[in-house]
């Protein structure tokens, strides 16, 4: 136990000491001041039509309690994900395999590091709820219960699960992030839909990973039998709508019952089981494939050895006059080259069919959903577009180079744009022919905006996973329809020509910090 | 072509000093930097190579300051990085052309010029794969490849020859002795026999900073006389090893052969004076300092 509780503690200090932990950290404080938001807001975060709860400890604790467990879950997962690949990276994987844990005392202190991770983050969002309580309420009493509860029956066990299922992802998908990454997502629409759908109370309070059911059929009963109403439906999560008058109505949380509670465990013991079940499939850092490979590679190459005639070293004289070329079009094509080369080649099929059918269905669609998606597919290509060089330890060759930000920096956002102009192309084209100059003005602005968010973030963090949290709510954000992070301008609203200001002004911010912090960063290896 | 470097400190932050009020002039031809782990040596390098900024000092070529014009010395510096990594999904060919792109190295000669610095370090055959899959030093021998890419005139080599076989070593000393006329070459090795065999000054350093400069024979000079041999048995180690720095022990039998420097008046009885050697003057310099 003592060995698993080190690695535990290794691997969570290793993830929480990163500028990129810090930064969301940040964001963390920022959500969670989200979640209780003023009667004034434009936005709800837990939406009975026409009804508002008013702002007592059990409602304050519960929708921040119940926002935790599916926002931290929904972006938990990328920010947790990839533990066992970096094992892999640093070769400290190799060292692993030669030590005594077994396969599940490895997973299982992965999964159970990734949720001390994720619980750091849920220990913010709870502090951050009791001080929103004092300053949201209007004199209703501070009842620590209504906050700890929540905690403990909904975003516990649903972050526990998260952990696992990270550690599951990477077991069956290996290094295929991408794919790790749309797996869950659809998981996690499942998880919401089927417990929407389902009728049975007992099978949906189950089936229920994060505790929605047992909450909004609460809320419910309390709106329908106060006000004698049959609403059906409440919302969670940000919705936002134009300010309306809320008839307001007093809840205390929701009766724990033993269904409930067993159901909270089945989850967590679900998850322990699926780490146990992963660990008789998990590689512990033997590939037999690539030993194959490098077999064969070293078998093709050992004949040849004899053919060629022993190296006499290199002779200065003998090499071409030096040619100075200082332009940028030769790191243009090799970003490219990386850009395109990165990740799995059939990963080109499925971009292949969306890019084509972004020119068969209807326009609002390809705009509104086929193109933000298909550029979050190449999110593992931007997301270590100007931080690959110290990934891969080529920073002191970069940094050395002539002229670094200029030439160096300036070739990797150009190549980030060519690759998302190239994947819009189908629409642009369409809207050009329509004479849509908007539309296409926004594309090429969103397009900037993309890579600059990948650049800055990925400069200032150092990492990537910031900039693939960010963007993985951001697309899913929009496919909501939310005008609110519109980058593209594929939602329709009345102001677009500020949100086209705003975003070049966003654009030109996130170029001024990512040359500046790298500019720093240059000086100081 | 000189490097004048001027009481230089880099300073991490409080508790940590990477270079202490260092100076030294360094001439074309080659230069060891010798010292043990944390005496700042490439601290050194990645300040020459304008990717560390001093906390204080200057640091001039030939006249004109590189701290505060880094892209001076960026366009004739060949630099080889002691943990240097590569883009796996690239060929060595590809790479190259990449890091040519780098030092502003193009036209329609480059790929002949690749071509001959890949057989240079004996890459011809292995040039298309990608180097992801290439042997540890394989990989040494494309960094070699890419320091030289620019025909650079400072050269930074840091622990050079990790990874390279015995012949390919040779290859390289041979490879430095070609260049030394013509470039300022800075090497460090942990492996003093490296520097014995190709520097023609060595730089000893020890906590950020320097402790001697001179060459070989002037740095030797400090020890010749003081080294010895003796064979002894197992109770009579321990009295040398309580007495005596010593250099090397190696079993001979049931008897071991001490070489040591001379700390007390007179030698172990039996002993046997010997020539002093660059890694007797380093083991004494860097613990006397």
């Amino acid at each position: 136990m003592q060995y698993i509780y080190s690695i535990i503690k290794a691997d969570y200090l290793q993830r929480t000491r990163s500028y990129a932990f810090l930064i969301t950290l940040a964001v963390t404080f920022y959500a969670a001041y989200s979640f209780v938001p003023p009667p004034t807001a434009s936005y709800t975060t837990l939406n009975v039509v026409g009804y508002k709860g008013v702002y007592n400890s059990a409602w304050v604790g519960y929708v921040s309690g119940m926002m935790t467990a599916i926002m931290l879950s929904l972006y938990g997962f990328f920010l947790v994900n990839g533990g066992i690949k970096k094992d892999i990276d640093t070769e400290v994987g190799l060292i692993i395999a030669t030590t005594p844990i077994t396969n599940f005392g490895y997973l299982l202190s992965k999964m159970l590091s990734n949720f001390m991770v994720l619980l750091t983050i849920a220990g913010c969002t709870f502090i951050v709820s009791i001080i929103m309580f004092f300053v949201r309420t209007t004199g209703y009493p501070f009842l620590i219960g209504n906050f700890i509860i929540p905690y403990l029956t909904f975003a516990l066990p649903a972050l526990f699960s998260v952990s696992a299922l990270a550690v599951v992802a990477e077991v069956f998908l290996g290094r295929k992030s991408i794919l790790q990454y749309i797996v869950f997502f659809f998981f996690f629409g499942i998880m919401m839909a089927n417990v929407e759908n389902q009728k049975n109370d007992a099978v949906a309070t189950f089936i229920d990973m994060f505790g929605v059911h047992s909450l909004t059929g609460s809320i419910k009963s309390q709106v329908n039998s106060q006000f004698h109403e049959h609403i059906t439906g409440v919302n969670l999560g940000f919705t936002f709508n134009r300010k309306q008058a809320f008839k307001t109505f007093e809840w205390n949380g929701i009766t724990i019952t033993g269904i409930f509670l067993v159901s909270r465990l089945v989850w967590l013991v679900l998850a322990l089981g699926i780490v146990y079940f992963s660990s008789f499939f998990f590689h512990r850092f033997d590939f037999k494939q690539s030993a194959r490979k490098t077999k064969k590679a070293v078998a093709d190459i050992q004949p040849n050895r004899h053919t060629v005639l022993p190296s006499n070293g290199i002779s200065m004289q003998l090499l071409p006059r030096l040619v100075t070329n200082y332009g940028i079009i030769p790191f243009i094509k090799t970003e490219l080259l990386l850009l395109i080369r990165k990740g799995n080649k059939w990963f080109w099929l499925v971009n292949g069919g969306a890019w084509i059918s972004m020119f068969l269905v209807p326009i609002n669609v390809a705009h509104l959903y086929l193109l933000p998606v298909l550029w979050f597919l190449q999110v593992t290509r931007w997301s270590d577009l100007a931080t690959k060089e110290e990934a891969n330890r080529l920073h002191y060759f970069t940094y050395a180079a002539y002229k670094p930000l200029q030439r160096m920096l300036l070739a990797q956002i150009i190549a980030g744009m060519i690759l998302a102009l190239l994947l819009a192309l189908p629409l642009v084209v369409r809207y050009a022919i329509a004479l849509d100059y908007y539309a296409v003005f926004n594309i090429v602005n969103g397009a900037i905006f993309v890579v600059m968010l990948a650049v800055c973030l990925g400069i200032v963090s150092r990492g990537k996973k910031l900039f693939e949290i960010l963007f993985f709510l951001l697309t899913y954000i929009i496919t909501q329809k939310v005008t609110f992070v519109d980058y593209l301008g594929a939602v329709s609203h009345d102001n677009h020509i500020v949100y086209i200001v705003i975003l070049l002004s966003v654009n030109v911010i996130l170029m001024l910090a990512g040359f500046g912090v790298r500019r720093c960063q240059l000086r100081h290896v | 072509m000189s490097l004048v470097i001027k009481n230089l400190t880099k300073q991490y932050n409080k508790d940590k000093t990477g270079l202490s009020d260092y100076s030294i002039t360094i001439e074309k031809g080659v230069l060891g930097l010798l010292g043990p782990n944390g005496a700042g040596k490439s601290t050194l390098m990645k300040i020459i190579a304008t990717i560390s900024k001093p906390t204080a000092g200057t640091l001039f070529l030939d006249g004109e300051d590189i701290v505060a014009n880094p892209d001076k010395i960026r366009k004739i510096l060949g630099y080889l990085p002691q943990d240097f990594g590569v883009y796996p999904n690239l060929n060595a060919h590809e790479f190259l052309e990449y890091i040519a792109a780098m030092k502003g190295v193009g036209g329609p000669n480059l790929r002949k010029r690749i071509d001959l610095l890949l057989e240079g370090v004996n890459l011809t055959t292995d040039a298309k794969r990608p180097i992801g899959s290439y042997s540890g030093g394989m990989k040494q021998r494309i960094g070699i490849a890419q320091a030289l890419l620019n025909d650079p005139k400072v050269l930074i080599f840091d622990e050079p020859t990790v990874g390279l076989d015995p012949e390919e070593r040779v290859r390289f000393r041979q490879l430095i002795s070609d260049l030394a006329d013509d470039c300022i070459i800075i090497l460090s090795s942990h492996i003093v026999s490296d520097i014995e065999t190709i520097a023609d000054e060595v730089a000893i350093m020890k906590s950020g900073r320097l402790i001697a400069k001179a060459t070989q024979p002037d740095i030797i000079q400090q020890v010749e006389g003081r080294v010895f041999e003796v064979l002894v048995n197992s109770d009579e180690l321990g009295v040398i090893k309580s007495t005596q720095q010593i250099i090397d022990t190696s079993r001979q039998k049931d008897k071991t052969r001490v070489r040591y420097i001379l700390k007390t008046d007179q030698p172990y009885t039996s002993s046997t004076g010997v020539a002093a050697t660059l890694e007797d003057a380093y083991l004494f310099l860097t613990q006397k300092a």
